[in-house]
């Protein structure tokens, strides 16, 4: 038995920029450590530097990838925790509109990748020309396509615009048909079933042990979802499914997202129906007062947890980011023990692990 | 005698020409997405946008690419990267520096691993601004080089 | 009499079961509890958590410099997926001889969480198979960098406008 080390990356064609050193022997992995590091920025240290108000468009930047709004509503949970302030009704709901667009613009975006590590070049443009639909109504929201800025302490920036609930239930109907289409092509395809069933398979006990959050522990059959386990903004008032996998495969992570897709698009029609009157944003004092809270929100990729440490001035002391994709990273050396070389890039994008979330 | 040959074709301006068009309408990129720009690029490549109509293919072997979107902020440990990648293009390459944080290292002015401009590393041919620049301004950039590439074309290298 | 909440009901267990090495223990609020225990105990009370109390899903490990009291502050966070409550187990060390057990034996999640702590602040973790850089570049050799003592620059203005002059051609 003769192993070679093996170097992937970091520029390869799926999505950028993790480095594997895999130890192969013949075509089977024997063991895979990830290298990671080259999209760090150091935002932890940096928003020490910068007040409450300036660490906005930082922290959305930590995944700007497809979710920032998910990443943002954390930061303002914990902030608004310590300051003991109360957001007006209106802008819980609008908060939760934008993440609900925002998560499914982020799965679409999955799909995509998926398709492109499977070989399955139409799945890449139907999704990414979904995704531009959803885009186009977060861009009536806040003026901008994937860095929106659009939450703030206190509240949201701008109002729903006229006509926005009509033009969203529309494209919401669209996409709902659209979605047969894409378990036709991608999840019922039985050339994608062949490639993901059985490959990957991460069991529940081995999930919570590792720390695993998201839609890849719900794929492992262990029903986790935040919004259900501690509600935040409005969601205690909506009634949605949380879905769950039966056998923790990459087949059950992808086709668990789909259906996630279908449960937002539930919470959004519930959302717009009921949207409020009223204020959308409350005043915010600029200084935070002395206190440490720590908030748990329901990112697309799973849990994002953030602890902040205020000391009674305008900079936070310290600010600690828990990423989903950082506590996910652990499962790829863990699933990629004695398999076949070309299991690990389905594994890989299966886990949907995005770099610049992981490094921070 | 070949080099003589070689000097006296390209004294023929018309030929020049044509070549300088095909080089230009067929720029092929690499597939690099160092920061938050990443998206844009699988968007501006697709159906909306569409910028495989004005010649550019986003391809995945980097032997073949002549053109590189650096999009983004580029940290201390993936340069060295870069500059790797950069050199096993072939000869003639050209580099658009997209966004902010490639210009001048942008919102990450003060950071401890980030690079503060591109183009302290590769010498780069067009600078689109924006954070992250809409898919329009993408395209403005991929003409800007066209019409460079037309006007200076051989005179380059 | 009114019934106990399952956070005030998990701290008098602990409580019952280390009466000597809690310092502090409070309920924060819904689901929120802090439990703050001697440096050399961290592993015998996240064990009795682990086993005993349901918390089995680790959540993050972060440090926290406090320059002016020449220490640093290590706090695990660890949530319970039956009880749905969020315990920060919580530990200070000096900052001159940052040594703490490492607690991957309990939770095996935590494996990337205390190298990046190590890497962060300079805590070193016994026990831990592989301290090594993981996020910063491979030639690293300043301080820590979340450590207080560690400066940003302040103004990088001058390299600024001397791009901006030679790239309008001035």
């Amino acid at each position: 038995m003769s192993v070679m080390k093996l170097s992937m990356g970091p520029q390869h064609p799926i999505t950028g920029h993790f480095r594997f050193i895999l130890d192969v022997d013949g075509d089977l992995v024997l063991k895979l450590e990830p290298d990671i590091g080259y999209t760090h920025r150091g935002i932890e240290k940096l928003v020490e530097k910068r007040t409450y108000l300036q660490n906005l468009p930082v922290i959305e930047r930590v995944n700007s990838y497809c979710d920032s709004l998910g990443t943002m509503l954390g930061y303002l949970e914990v902030i608004e925790e310590v300051m003991g302030l109360n957001v007006p009704e209106r802008a819980k709901y609008l908060r939760v509109i934008s993440a609900e667009l925002n998560r499914i613009a982020s799965h679409l975006y999955f799909l995509c990748l998926t398709s492109v590590a499977t070989g399955l070049e139409t799945m890449l443009m139907w999704p990414i020309n979904d995704r531009e639909l959803i885009l186009d109504l977060l861009e009536r929201l806040s003026g901008q396509r994937i860095t929106y800025t659009y939450q703030t302490i206190g509240g949201v920036r701008f109002d729903m615009p006229d006509g926005f609930k009509d033009e969203a239930l529309k494209r919401l109907d669209y996409l709902e048909k659209r979605l047969e289409d894409y378990y036709k092509m991608l999840v019922h395809n039985h050339t994608f079933q062949l490639r993901t069933k059985n490959v990957g398979i991460l069991k529940p006990s081995d999930a919570v042990k590792l720390g695993v959050v998201g839609p890849n522990l719900r794929a492992s059959g262990v029903k986790v979802d935040v919004r259900k386990d501690e509600p935040y903004e409005v969601y205690d008032r909506f009634d949605f499914l949380i879905p769950t996998g039966k056998n923790g495969d990459s087949y059950d992570r992808v086709e668990i997202r789909l259906k996630e897709i279908e449960q937002s698009i539930h919470i959004l029609r519930q959302a717009l129906k009921d949207v409020p009157k009223g204020a959308i944003k409350t005043w915010a004092p600029p200084i935070v007062p002395k206190g440490e809270a720590y908030s748990r929100v329901e990112a697309a990729r799973g849990e994002f947890g953030y602890y902040l440490v205020g000391d009674g001035t305008m900079k936070p002391y310290r600010l600690k980011i828990s990423p989903p994709s950082f506590r996910n990273l652990i499962a790829l050396p863990h699933l990629c023990r004695n398999v076949p070389l070309a299991d690990v890039p389905i594994i890989y994008i299966s886990l949907d692990l995005i770099p610049m979330d992981v490094d921070r | 005698m070949l080099q003589k040959i070689r000097n006296s074709l390209m004294g023929i301006k018309l030929l020049r020409r044509v070549l300088n068009w095909g080089r230009a309408w067929s720029l092929w990129s690499v597939h690099l997405e160092t920061g938050c720009c990443g998206p844009e690029d699988m968007a501006r490549a697709c159906a909306r946008y569409d910028t495989e109509r004005f010649g550019t293919l986003p391809f995945p072997s980097l032997r073949e690419c002549d053109l590189i979107f650096v999009t983004g902020f580029v940290t201390k440990k993936m340069a060295k990267r870069l500059k790797l990648v950069y050199d096993q293009m072939p000869e003639p390459k050209y580099v658009i520096a997209i966004g902010h944080c490639a210009i001048s290292g942008g919102l990450w002015w003060d950071s401890y691993s980030v690079v503060q401009g591109v183009d302290e590393i590769l010498p780069v041919d067009v600078y689109v601004p924006g954070c992250p620049p809409r898919p329009e301004a993408w395209i403005q950039g991929i003409r800007m080089l066209q019409e460079k590439i037309t006007k200076e074309g051989m005179s380059k290298k | 009499m009114t019934e106990k909440s399952i956070e005030e009901r998990i701290i008098e267990d602990v409580k019952a079961r280390f009466p000597e090495d809690i310092i502090e223990a409070k309920v924060q609020r819904k689901s929120r509890i802090s439990l703050s225990v001697k440096s050399e105990k961290i592993y015998d009370v996240g064990l009795f958590l682990r086993d005993k109390l349901g918390f089995d899903h680790i959540a993050s490990v972060s440090g926290v410099d406090y320059i002016t009291m020449n220490e640093f502050e290590v706090i695990y966070y660890i949530w319970s997926i039956d009880n749905k409550v969020l315990v920060g187990l919580r530990t200070k060390i000096p900052r001159d001889r940052p040594i703490l057990k490492s607690l991957i034996d309990l939770w095996e999640g935590a494996l990337y969480h205390e190298r990046e702590a190590w890497e962060m602040f300079g805590i070193n973790f016994l026990g831990h198979p592989n301290l090594s850089l993981l996020l910063l570049p491979e030639d690293w050799d300043g301080l820590p960098p979340l450590r207080k003592d560690f400066l940003l620059p302040e103004n990088p203005q001058e390299k600024l406008e001397e791009k901006i002059k030679k790239l309008s051609g001035g």
